[in-house]
């Protein structure tokens, strides 16, 4: 039994909240002119089985633990996806100006800080970019909370070219999804803040 | 594409003397900026204080900012001191005249850049990227240097730029500095080691006191290390620009004897874009090195690249600038004499080849171009450093094994350095980014790895492992060094009010001052002192709870009712395991921490079982919260926070420093945190 911690697990079970049920970390302000999340792209209390052909991916699945004396590595369930088609479930990085052709997605609700301070990256390796088909010079709106893509995947470091900024890993958005991101689809509400959803 | 370049600057300038001739927009020749800082160039007050302050052959840079009449470039500059020009003529036998440091001076200006850098409507510089100067200044400013200067009469001295306009007219202004020898009378101190406890103001060494040490009857029934320190001083802490610092000047003011800028490290604030441009002060580090041959240790539990290490050997403006900041460490170890580093930061050590073929390795690097350094002709003429790279696909755990450092990844394999004698020099990466706090790692030790597993890294060292090794390392130099060891995550724990993971950082720091003080014992030519380079949160013990662990944990919103002040607190009674750490925070009749610089937050007086959320991490744990105005949200009793912003912050209030060992009965009053760096050089250039 663990001293420190394990011995408390108990007596603060009741006490613990998990994460799964993240807040939307975007300012109020920010949410409030966010728009509506396309149904396609909500997360809803019941995901349900990924589509035909569809792998889940988790971003706990993207490297090995623990970590290599040389840095991560990425794990076999990663590799054994390249190419093919998965859902993943996260948050979009929040970006000091809209982005354009791609949009990072997140395990947690972090975001770029403007270009004064972009140097400590507070983005989690895992991160991963989500590249929009047709959007080259389309502004991608910000969706506030936990979203669903599916798309193909590609794992491999990348550098966008606008941003200078490196993925490791990058999914191409399913072409129906990416019409709905840029305005093609119906809307919904933003994700419910008591959403349990395991993101990693 | 240069000749297109050319004609819109041309035309841009022929725009701005038209603004200027018709009577639209005025600027009078002036310098705007001379540095180093005084108040004497601020306020013109020739009684104020005097803000920089040096050691006798302490080099800084000087450097103004001078902005010409309009229609005037600026053609010629020179510094003087006390009337004496700070770049003399060398006259040799044939009556040639040379100017030995020409090659330490240095301009800056938009003369060459890009007609988007100067705004064709104000003629004013718009500061956009890739552009030289920040945004505001008159067009044809000009940023004029010397590079790495030194003096050695003590007293204030008066500082003059003189710039020529290419009329022929001059501008000039002055400022002055302090040249300040080493006090006499010391003990002589042939090692120095900085213990930095990040954010410790006097709350959290008296709550780890209570904790780890335990009350009777009023008395504390054993001290802390710290505490049997014999001489003590109370340091304020501010920032060359505010009251309240951050963790860079918090840290480099005494190392360097000066102020610096919150989130600038070993340099004075300029008018140019460059991060790495900036003026120039020598740390303690390089001043002891090139005076004495001394090594420089660095141990953290954050990650390397962190304000507080980046503090004793790099020079940059922008504390984030990960890449060039570890790059730097290596690169300029001649100067500073780097012998180990210790901490988290993997990230910025691992190659991110740009230009290799898909699929490159995904290692998780985070070198970027964008936070990389290159630095100027005169920079690297006058101090002798590297030039720098933008190379982001630098191997540089390649690159400090090819320099002689064995290389620890774990704690296993910071035994293993060992195995066969003490290394000459040891780096250890023991995290992606910041190291697991100690309430995690020794929860892993007694079994329970849950978080350290989460986060990719279940065998890390704790403070007191790494000071041992690193003291091994460093007093293999017969001539000393210098070594900075922080309990980083004192602040940053601080900063999320986690308060049982914070009480434990600062038992785990003391446990690694204890090393430090045995080393000290066996060598008694060696300094410590213990420090912190600002208090965080405000944190204040508001008694102890009147409620048992079961009553505070089945109720965690209690709040109030169960907080006992004053007699109510009694003694709480904390058991301390064999590893020296409490067998568990959540006793009866607990410790209660109140927090006065906290931001909105929910308090269930409880341990939270994972540590708040670190986006730094590559495996952020499910269960952790995202931050404390989320943790414990519908549970716990809400504290309406008086900071914006989702954390607690650093305050102004003095800090305590102990002292002991040689040259330690110098440490005594209330001190300004610069003159720390004046009585550890006293301590180390006594005969």
């Amino acid at each position: 039994m663990n001293g420190v911690s394990g011995s408390i697990a108990a007596a603060i079970a009741l006490a613990v909240v998990f994460f799964t049920s993240a807040p939307v970390h975007a300012a109020p302000d920010a949410a409030a002119a966010a728009p509506r999340t396309p149904k396609l792209l909500a997360v809803r209390k019941d995901l349900g089985s990924p589509p035909a052909g569809v792998t889940d991916l988790k971003f706990r699945d993207i490297f090995k633990t623990p970590v290599g004396d040389k840095g991560l590595e990425p794990s076999a369930t990663l590799l054994a996806l390249d190419g093919k088609r998965v859902r993943m479930i996260g948050y979009m990085v929040r970006q000091p100006s809209a982005s354009k052709g791609a949009f990072l997605l997140s395990p947690l609700p972090v975001e770029i800080s403007d270009e004064d301070e972009p140097l400590a990256d507070d983005l989690p390796p895992s991160v991963v970019a989500v590249e929009v088909g047709g959007a080259a010079n389309k502004p991608i709106p910000l969706l506030p909370g936990l979203i669903q893509i599916t798309g193909v995947l590609h794992v491999g470091a990348k550098t966008d070219a606008a941003s200078s900024r490196v993925s490791s890993v990058q999914i191409a958005l399913d072409a129906h999804l990416g019409k709905a991101l840029l305005g093609g689809a119906a809307p919904t509400r933003p994700a419910s803040r008591t959403v349990h959803v395991d993101v990693h | 594409m240069r000749t297109q370049r050319l004609i819109r600057n041309t035309l841009s300038h022929a725009l701005l003397a038209a603004i200027v001739l018709t009577g639209t927009d005025a600027f009078a020749a002036k310098i705007s900026r001379l540095t180093p800082p005084s108040e004497l160039f601020a306020s013109a007050n020739a009684n104020g204080p005097v803000i920089s302050r040096f050691l006798q052959g302490q080099r800084f840079d000087l450097q103004a900012t001078v902005q010409p009449d309009v229609g005037q470039t600026i053609v010629g500059f020179y510094f003087s001191v006390d009337g004496r020009t700070t770049n003399p003529p060398n006259i040799d036998s044939n009556y040639k005249i040379t100017y030995p440091l020409a090659g330490h001076l240095g301009r800056v200006d938009e003369s060459a850049s890009d007609a988007s850098c100067i705004d064709t409507t104000s003629g004013k510089t718009t500061g956009k990227s890739g552009c030289k100067l920040t945004a505001g200044l008159p067009g044809n400013a000009v940023v004029v240097s010397q590079r790495a200067y030194a003096a050695y009469e003590p007293g204030v001295h008066v500082l003059k730029i003189v710039a020529t306009q290419s009329n022929g007219s001059q501008v000039s202004a002055e400022g002055n500095f302090e040249i300040v020898a080493p006090a006499s009378g010391q003990t002589k101190a042939k090692n120095i080691i900085v213990f930095l406890g990040d954010g410790m103001g006097a709350t959290h060494r008296t709550a780890a006191r209570i904790m780890a040490k335990g009350y009777a009857q009023g008395k504390a029934k054993a001290p802390l290390t710290m505490d049997t320190f014999p001489y003590t001083s109370m340091v304020m802490t501010s920032s060359l620009n505010s009251i309240v610092t951050d963790s860079a000047p918090g840290m480099q003011n005494y190392v360097t004897g000066n102020k610096a800028e919150n989130n600038q490290e070993g340099v004075f604030p300029d008018d140019t874009l460059d991060p790495f441009d900036n003026p120039r002060v020598e740390y303690l580090s390089e001043y002891l090195h090139n005076l004495q041959g001394k090594s420089l240790g660095v141990v953290t539990t954050a990650d390397v690249f962190d304000a507080t290490p980046a503090s004793m050997a790099i020079h940059t403006s922008a504390r984030g600038n990960g890449t060039g900041i570890v790059d730097q460490f290596l690169d300029d170890r001649a100067q500073t004499g780097l012998t180990v580093l210790m901490g988290g930061g993997r990230k910025w050590f691992l190659p991110n080849p740009s230009n290799s073929v898909s699929p490159q390795p995904v290692n998780g690097s985070q070198r970027r171009n964008a936070n990389d350094y290159v630095l100027s002709d005169d920079v690297v003429n006058g101090w002798g450093v590297a030039r720098g790279k933008l190379d982001p696909e630098r191997d540089l755990i390649a690159d400090f094994q090819n320099a002689g450092f064995a290389y620890a990844p774990n704690n296993a394999g910071l035994s293993d350095a060992f195995k066969h004698g003490t290394p000459d020099k040891l780096l250890g990466l023991f995290a992606y980014s910041n190291m697991n706090v100690s309430y995690d790692k020794i929860a892993a030790r007694r079994g329970d790895s849950t978080v350290v597993d989460a986060f990719g890294f279940p065998d890390q060292p704790l403070l007191e492992e790494m000071t041992d090794k690193a003291l091994q390392v460093l007093s293999k130099n017969p001539n000393g060094f210098v070594a900075m060891i922080e309990g980083a995550s004192i602040d940053k724990q601080a900063h999320l009010m986690d308060t049982d993971r914070w009480v434990l950082e600062v038992i785990e720091f003391d446990r690694a001052i204890a090393v430090a003080k045995a080393f000290a014992e066996k060598n008694p030519d060696t300094l410590i002192i213990v420090t912190a380079d600002h208090e965080c949160s405000g944190a204040a013990i508001l008694g102890a709870a009147t409620a048992s662990a079961a009553d505070l944990s089945a109720k965690p919103n209690a709040g109030t009712t169960v907080v006992g002040t004053y007699e109510a607190a009694k003694f709480p009674k904390y058991k301390i395991a064999a590893d020296g750490f409490p067998q568990t925070t959540l006793i009866d009749n607990k410790m209660l921490i109140g927090y006065g610089a906290n931001a909105d937050r929910y308090e269930t007086w409880l341990p939270n079982l994972f540590p708040t959320k670190d986006s730094q991490q590559p495996f952020p744990p499910t269960q952790s919260p995202s931050d404390p105005s989320s943790r414990n949200k519908d549970i716990g009793y809400f504290v309406s926070g008086q900071v914006p912003g989702d954390q607690a912050v650093h305050t102004a209030t003095d800090i305590p420093l102990s002292a002991y060992g040689a040259g330690a009965t110098q440490f005594h009053g209330v001190i300004d945190n610069t003159e720390v760096f004046f009585k550890l050089a006293s301590a180390a250039l006594a005969q």
